[in-house]
């Protein structure tokens, strides 16, 4: 490590540290690592620049903000909602389930887990605290823990940020993220159903069985959703970013023709909200580039990739180290931030030791998804107690066991490759 | 002066909003032309790309509120107000003086692609990297003003309160 790099590194943790955007302190300590080295500082502006223009994956990102702000603006939500009630709410704890299933669902639309905990998520934590019957702390705090599952199951904004980072393929990387988050609902439903057998949680009137086919004829075009996404992906109609574009437009179609649920406010208010998200997805994106064109030529990952190589550090070891070093990282750091400057430092490593980055990028995901429900700084917690107003403390108090198992499944994704790793090779992914 | 300034900003809005759009549009029209016509337009993904980058700048330039960004601030929510201005000093000033030394090489950087047009709409590449110019000016500004107004006693900006 030279002197400008560690100079740069000084300067990027005090800036982030006291608040500044974590975007403009990236730009900020990269300009001071030029200075240091003596080298032009235009280099900053000409990796943003380059890197913003040149990157066809990550115009998925605008892409998929926009199609769930249209997803929750619309009546598709609630539409959603009432098929699971119908489907999983007659057992005790329904609303619980139906809590699960419909992130389940929704994850298949939407890549973003503060889209689905803002969205979906809101709507279901008014259901669950009306009259009482579950405590808003629970309520809340469900619904924090199966929105982590949006971005596992595809689409999934931070796993078109991983492939950005590692050149792995996103079409394997979003079926690698199928059976996890299948997992990941499983083990949050046990939990919920176990929870409300100790505590008597409620039951809901049944749906009589005849209103099936009603309610599932109102969901059904949403339903599709995800089922044209991934048939449009891995049929090869259309590349991840087109599929992208393709959702989008299907949401918009949905909630403005079917539906009739969008008025040109409310469109206005779509576009004008996803631009403010995209544009500071964006610059974070931006700075890390820059970033990490500082830690390339460095050749930080390469170093640590030689010394651990010469500790002959088993691969799992490895992995469940980083795993913990992320977790912990989640505790404090936002989740895009970890994704594109902390993660690209290991994929090297993985190289050497031969874990396979599809593998490796969906744990990373996993990992990352925990840390935003892990306290203090949890966004998805932050999001639900700023939409429905429940006191981050009644949130934390109920969230620790969502979080424990969440972690349990985690684990069984390192240790057993087959889960990620089964899927994708189904179709042809030869790692 | 808060009216046309809060003018210009609905202004601005418009603006990002209008180039989100247009580059959703635009690549329906990619993906209708591709796969429904079979013919594809060659300069969708260009014009995408184009409307991405000056999103990414216009939006953080003018359109972006201090709790619209990606914020790492436990320390900075959990601080008193003394030392809450002094850490917004520190942080504006810290990005106003970046961002002006690399100012001159930053243009330099930008202006030497007069001579080059992007591949299938041949605009001229200086033009569609302005915006980062645009951008680290309206940033210099706006921080340095802000350092300003903090050093006078001015109100200190709002941490998001958890």
């Amino acid at each position: 490590m030279t002197v400008a790099f560690g100079l740069s590194l000084l300067a990027l943790f005090a800036l982030a540290g006291i608040g500044t955007p974590v975007a403009l302190s990236m730009l900020v300590a990269a300009t001071v690592y030029l200075a240091a080295k003596g080298q032009d500082l235009g280099l900053a502006a000409e990796q943003i620049i380059q890197g913003l223009y040149d990157s066809f994956i990550i115009l998925a990102v605008p892409l998929f903000i926009v199609a769930a702000a249209i997803m929750n603006a619309g009546t598709i939500s609630d539409r959603l909602l009432s098929f699971c009630v119908a489907v999983v709410g007659r057992v005790r704890g329904g609303l619980g389930h139906v809590n699960v299933a419909a992130s389940l669902i929704f994850s298949g639309m939407s890549g973003s887990a503060v889209a689905d905990a803002a969205g979906i998520g809101k709507i279901i934590i008014e259901m669950m605290t009306r009259d009482g019957r579950y405590a808003p702390g629970y309520a809340a705090a469900i619904t924090a823990a199966s929105a982590t599952i949006g971005p596992i199951i595809p689409p999934s904004i931070p796993m078109v940020m991983y492939a950005l980072v590692s050149d792995v393929s996103i079409g394997y990387l979003f079926l690698g993220g199928i059976v996890p988050g299948l997992v990941m609902g499983g083990v949050l439903m046990g939990l919920n159903a176990l929870l409300a057998a100790r505590r008597g949680f409620a039951r809901e009137a049944p749906v009589p069985l005849r209103e099936l086919p009603r309610v599932t004829a109102r969901a059904f075009p949403a339903l599709m959703m995800p089922v044209i996404l991934l048939w449009g992906i891995y049929g090869g109609a259309t590349t991840p970013t087109e599929a992208a574009a393709v959702a989008a437009a299907y949401a918009l179609v949905l909630a403005a023709v079917f539906y009739r649920s969008l008025s040109w406010g409310s469109l206005y208010a779509i576009f004008s909200e996803s631009a403010r998200s995209s544009a500071a997805v964006g610059l974070v994106i931006g700075g890390a580039l820059i970033f990490n064109y500082i830690v390339a030529s460095e050749n930080i990952a390469g170093q640590l990739a030689a010394s651990l190589q010469g500790l002959e550090i088993h691969p799992l070891a490895f992995l469940l180290a980083v795993n913990l070093l992320l977790l912990l990282l989640g505790c404090v750091l936002d989740a895009t931030t970890i994704i594109l400057v902390i993660v690209p430092l290991f994929i090297p490593t993985c190289r050497e030791l031969g874990i396979d980055l599809v593998q490796f990028g969906v744990v990373v995901v996993v990992n990352c998804m925990i840390g935003l429900i892990t306290p203090p700084y949890g966004v998805l917690l932050f999001v639900i107690n700023a939409t429905t107003g429940i006191p981050l403390r009644d949130i934390i108090r109920e969230i620790w066991l969502f979080i424990a198992v969440l972690i349990v499944a985690l684990a069984a994704m390192v240790l057993f490759p087959e889960l990620v790793l089964w899927l994708p090779r189904q179709v042809g992914y030869l790692g | 002066m808060a009216a046309a300034l809060r003018f210009l900003r609905d202004r601005a809005d418009n603006v990002a909003a209008g180039l989100l759009a247009a580059m959703f549009l635009t690549f329906i029209l990619q993906i209708v032309s591709r796969y429904v016509m079979n013919s594809p337009l060659g300069w969708t993904l260009e014009a995408c790309l184009t409307l991405w980058l000056w999103l990414v700048f216009w939006g953080s330039a003018f359109v972006l509120r201090d709790e619209d960004h990606v914020r790492f601030d436990l320390v900075y929510a959990a601080s008193g107000a003394r030392l809450r201005r002094t850490f917004a000093i520190v942080s504006a000033v810290a990005i106003a003086a970046g961002l002006l030394a690399a100012l001159p090489a930053t243009i330099d950087y930008i202006t030497f692609y007069k001579i080059k047009k992007s591949a299938i709409l041949r605009i001229r590449l200086d033009v569609v990297f302005s915006v980062y110019g645009i951008f680290a000016v309206a940033l210099i500004a706006r921080y340095a003003l802000r350092a300003l107004s903090l050093a006078r006693g001015g109100p200190i900006p709002a941490g998001t309160d958890r």
